[in-house]
């Protein structure tokens, strides 16, 4: 359950920060340097606690109803699902040992790996999953997911190690949902509320972790679940601190407080390469982002239904500028709506290249020329010039400007216009009353984009803003759905992706990287990061003993 | 007197009815509500589901008969329950069947918020007091001067930035306090004054801090009070009579200087409950300033309101109790009052 990213950041501040440590780098020296080797070799062991910061606070932890980021994080580590996405982003079963999806493709029946408990030592079975659907499906639920599970004409358990649902017509996505699903426990919800339940802030599952203590506005503390279902982990504790500022996360990080926090570029380009002391601590790890940019044309507003129009633009913009100057170098161009390095990424798509003269050339023959010479490209007297409409995040706002003068070098007059989100998505997107927006979408994990791109999405309040349609984008996105074989649906969504990028409905920006700074007593990390980033095997992550902070000790 | 008080109590509650009416409209004047905050640009929720919620939650309503089921569950002291944080209670803990209690969202931030704005109001007092008496006494001069420098220095520099310095400085250099939170990680493994040192220690800074921008104000208030009053002919009176200067100026000067930060505190009182964001965010403190603007980004209707229903009657209140006040340190006021 990924959602787009829209906190405002705010680098002034972080800037401002910036400038102070630089500042007083040279004041005094840290007093707490230790003599402790982190780059020695140390044997796997078990034990310590790992401390990381987060800008928000989870609402609850069941995720299917608190939906934020915050919440999936911890949640993550308390429950399972059927199935899982492993290190290079292919499913794989969790709870399930093995799916098989039937000759005609609407049945998926799941076998349950044997012997699996909840943490409180109760059995975990297939009734669990079947109980969990209900919940998801049920109207009085106030969840916002519901829709891929409420396809599901029938489900049943009709043993503990079988669950079975079935589509009314083949449904791809499906295997996707069910590992978004976590499964929840029905000897401890039935009959309850799952609104307002006591379980959603002291939740039992069955992964490599359960809840010690939750401190509100200031910490969750996770500890080793002894019935696992996935084995057990190395590290004893996982303390969840809520610090909303990335400066004062920062300084936490410096002064050996906590153990990893997610960094911007700022930290990661400029502030960490001038700080020696700090390398010698910290390691820096970069792994794709969830999230890419995008700027997004309104296709029922002139001129923007002109193909030639939405090209020139394309060429106009350098996305590599974008990336140096945004980013700081720390991202990647896109030329799909997909994760680069998955399987669904058509290798063989490229961005536009940055080509004014090729610009100019589309603006000419869709009829935009210069003629009263003010600068300003015109076409039966009316001069080509829109507004950009963004959110208030920096990145955005950057992007924004950089592009307003490309395009300008091409005769587009672009004005920005930076909105706070709920006005932003209440007042503009819902009402189709935009020009150009630039926005992000998630990269997602299954192909099926149906949602965003298909003609059927664009009344008010669905996806498909933009107004897109095209019926051979139609009807590719219709059978992706119906194919549940990976490699026939690989063919389906590489067609799909290049005739997106042949129409430049929006233009792709690019997708930055996640950049994780971790203390370097933490061991065990992959480095590089595999697609699906650092996280996949935190449960391999060891802390030796020599290096474990002394002041929490666990007993 | 009692009267006047019963009077006075009286015209809160329609007062208290327009400020909330005020309030839910203007509230509802911002575009989008909690279904495009929460999941509201997730493919994966749908516009149906979106719409139940708004159902659920009577967000699909006109707004006055959204006001009058609000104002129907406030008639039974009901604040209702948080849209984004999981139904928790805005105001009060509940209980269930079983007996679980869920804490309410004002009642966990209210009590850190309090504490932290009563502590720097209590340092503002103490510091601003003496360095308002030095500074009228030596007019001019250079303490006068040197105090009246100190004090906007420490008005016009910016919260942030002097905190994220001394949580450097303090925090990173040296390993003097702590950088952010309320309590360190072994607060439960302390002993009894282990604990409040180790809560004394982290609530220092953003004390501090937020004291730091009041001093100003207050001290430059008791400053030109004294030196009102110090040329008032009572004064002059006074020395006449042959009292000695500390008499003269602590016991007559002083204490009529203040009657006017009565009233200032008074109206002090609504702004003990308001937290500020920035420094709540930097030092990482769950108050109600961090509430308050995460409900209004959210478009949590239900929290917003209560934080301003209770804040409106707060100042309320903080209004009748300075003007109580007032009547009992002057006696002018009092006659006024009583008849």
């Amino acid at each position: 359950m990924t959602t787009i990213n829209n906190h405002p950041i705010v680098p002034m501040r972080l800037l401002i920060g910036a400038f102070i440590l630089s500042g007083l780098a040279g004041c005094g020296a840290p007093e707490h340097t230790t003599t402790v080797d982190y780059d020695g070799d140390y044997p796997v062991e078990q034990g310590g606690s790992l401390v990381e910061a987060t800008r928000g606070e989870p609402s609850g932890l069941i995720p299917m109803i608190a939906g934020e980021s915050a919440a999936s994080a911890v949640a993550a580590n308390i429950f399972n699902s059927l199935l899982k996405y492993d290190k290079n982003l292919e499913l794989e079963g969790e709870l399930a040992k093995s799916w098989q999806v039937s000759p005609d493709q609407k049945t998926i029946t799941f076998t349950l790996k044997p012997g699996l408990k909840w943490a409180d030592g109760q059995p975990l079975t297939s009734a669990d999953a079947l109980f969990t659907w209900q919940l998801v499906t049920d109207d009085n639920t106030r969840t916002p997911y519901g829709a891929d599970y409420k396809l599901v004409t029938k489900a049943e358990a009709p043993d503990p190690l079988t669950f079975r649902v079935t589509y009314p017509q083949p449904y791809a996505p499906a295997l996707d949902s069910w590992a978004g699903l976590q499964i929840l426990p029905e000897h401890l919800l039935k009959g309850q509320d799952i609104n307002t339940t006591a379980f959603r802030r002291n939740p039992v599952g069955s992964h490599y972790y359960q809840l010690k203590e939750w401190r509100n506005g200031e910490r969750i503390t996770l500890t080793r679940n002894p019935n696992a279902t996935q084995g057990q982990a190395n590290i004893d504790q996982l303390v969840t601190r809520f610090i909303p500022d990335e400066a004062s996360q920062f300084l936490e990080l410096m002064a050996n407080n906590i153990d990893s926090m997610a960094l911007n570029p700022i930290q990661y380009a400029r502030i960490f390469p001038a700080r020696p002391d700090l390398n010698s601590k910290i390691g820096l790890y970069k792994e794709l982002g969830n999230s890419y940019t995008y700027l997004g044309f309104n296709l029922k507003h002139k001129p923007f239904d002109d193909i030639r129009v939405r090209q020139a633009i394309n060429y106009a913009i350098d996305k590599q500028e974008l990336i140096d100057g945004v980013l700081l170098g720390l991202g990647e161009p896109v030329a799909s709506p997909y994760k680069p390095g998955t399987r669904w990424t058509n290798p063989k798509l490229k961005p536009y290249p940055y080509d004014t003269a090729k610009a100019i050339d589309l603006l000419k023959a869709a009829g935009y020329e210069d003629h009263d010479g003010d600068g300003i490209v015109d076409k039966n007297g009316k001069p080509l010039s829109f507004e950009i409409l963004t959110n208030q995040n920096k990145q955005r706002e950057m992007s924004a400007v950089l592009i307003q003068r490309r395009l300008k070098e091409i005769g587009i007059d672009v004005t920005i216009r930076v909105l706070e989100w709920a006005s932003f998505v209440g007042r503009y997107i819902k009402t189709g009353d935009f020009d150009v927006v630039l926005l992000g979408w998630s990269l997602s994990l299954d192909p099926d984009q149906f949602s965003i791109w298909h003609s059927s999405q664009q009344a008010p309040g669905q996806f498909n803003f933009i107004g897109y349609h095209n019926p051979r984008v139609d009807s590719l996105l219709e059978r992706g759905r119906l194919e549940l074989d990976p490699d026939k649906r690989m063919v389906i969504y590489h067609e799909f992706a290049e005739i997106l990028l042949e129409d430049s409905p929006i233009v792709y920006l690019f997708a930055g990287y996640g950049l994780p700074a971790i203390h370097k007593r933490v061991k065990g990390i992959d480095n590089p990061a595999p697609p699906a980033g650092i996280g996949h095997n935190t449960y391999e992550w060891y802390i030796p003993r020599a290096l474990r902070r002394n002041e929490i000790s666990t007993q | 007197m009692i009267r006047y008080l019963l009077k006075r109590l009286f015209w809160m509650i329609p007062m208290l009815i327009g400020i909330s009416l005020i309030s839910f409209f203007i509230m509802h004047l911002a575009p989008g509500d909690i279904t495009t905050t929460e999941a509201g640009f997730n493919p994966k929720a749908s516009e149906e589901s979106r719409q139940k919620l708004r159902e659920l939650y009577h967000l699909d309503e006109p707004v006055i008969v959204q006001y009058g089921l609000w104002l129907e569950r406030m008639g039974k002291l009901d604040f209702g329950a948080s849209f984004a944080s999981h139904q928790r209670p805005v105001f009060w803990e509940t209980k269930d069947d079983q007996g679980n209690v869920t804490k309410g969202l004002i009642q966990e931030a209210l009590p850190i918020t309090l504490l932290i704005n009563v502590l720097s109001l209590g340092l503002i007092i103490a510091i601003a007091l003496p360095l308002g008496v030095v500074s009228s006494l030596t007019q001019n001069q250079l303490p006068d001067r040197a105090i009246t420098l100190f004090v906007f220095i420490g008005f016009a520099i910016p919260g942030f930035w002097l905190a994220l310095l001394l949580m450097y400085w303090t925090g990173v250099v040296h390993d003097w306090l702590p950088i952010s939170g309320l309590h360190s990680l072994h607060y439960d493994q302390l002993g009894f004054f282990g604990k409040i040192g180790d809560s004394l220690k982290h609530l220092a800074l953003p004390v501090f801090i937020s004291g730091l921008s009041g001093l100003a104000g207050i001290s430059l208030f008791v400053r030109n009070g004294m030196l009102e009053v110090l040329h008032q002919d009572y004064i002059t009176t006074a020395r006449a009579k042959g009292l000695g200067e500390n008499t003269v100026v602590y016991r007559h000067a002083l204490r009529n200087a203040l009657l006017p930060l009565i009233t200032l505190l008074g109206l002090a009182i609504p702004g003990l409950i308001g937290g500020s964001v920035i420094a709540e965010s930097i030092f990482a403190i769950p108050g109600m300033g961090k509430l308050f603007y995460d409900a209004v980004l959210m478009r949590d209707f239900p929290v917003i309101m209560g934080i301003l229903t209770i804040g409106s009657a707060l100042t309320l209140l903080g209004n009748l109790l300075a003007d109580l006040a007032y009547a009992w340190a002057d006696p002018r006021v009092r006659r006024g009052v009583m008849s």
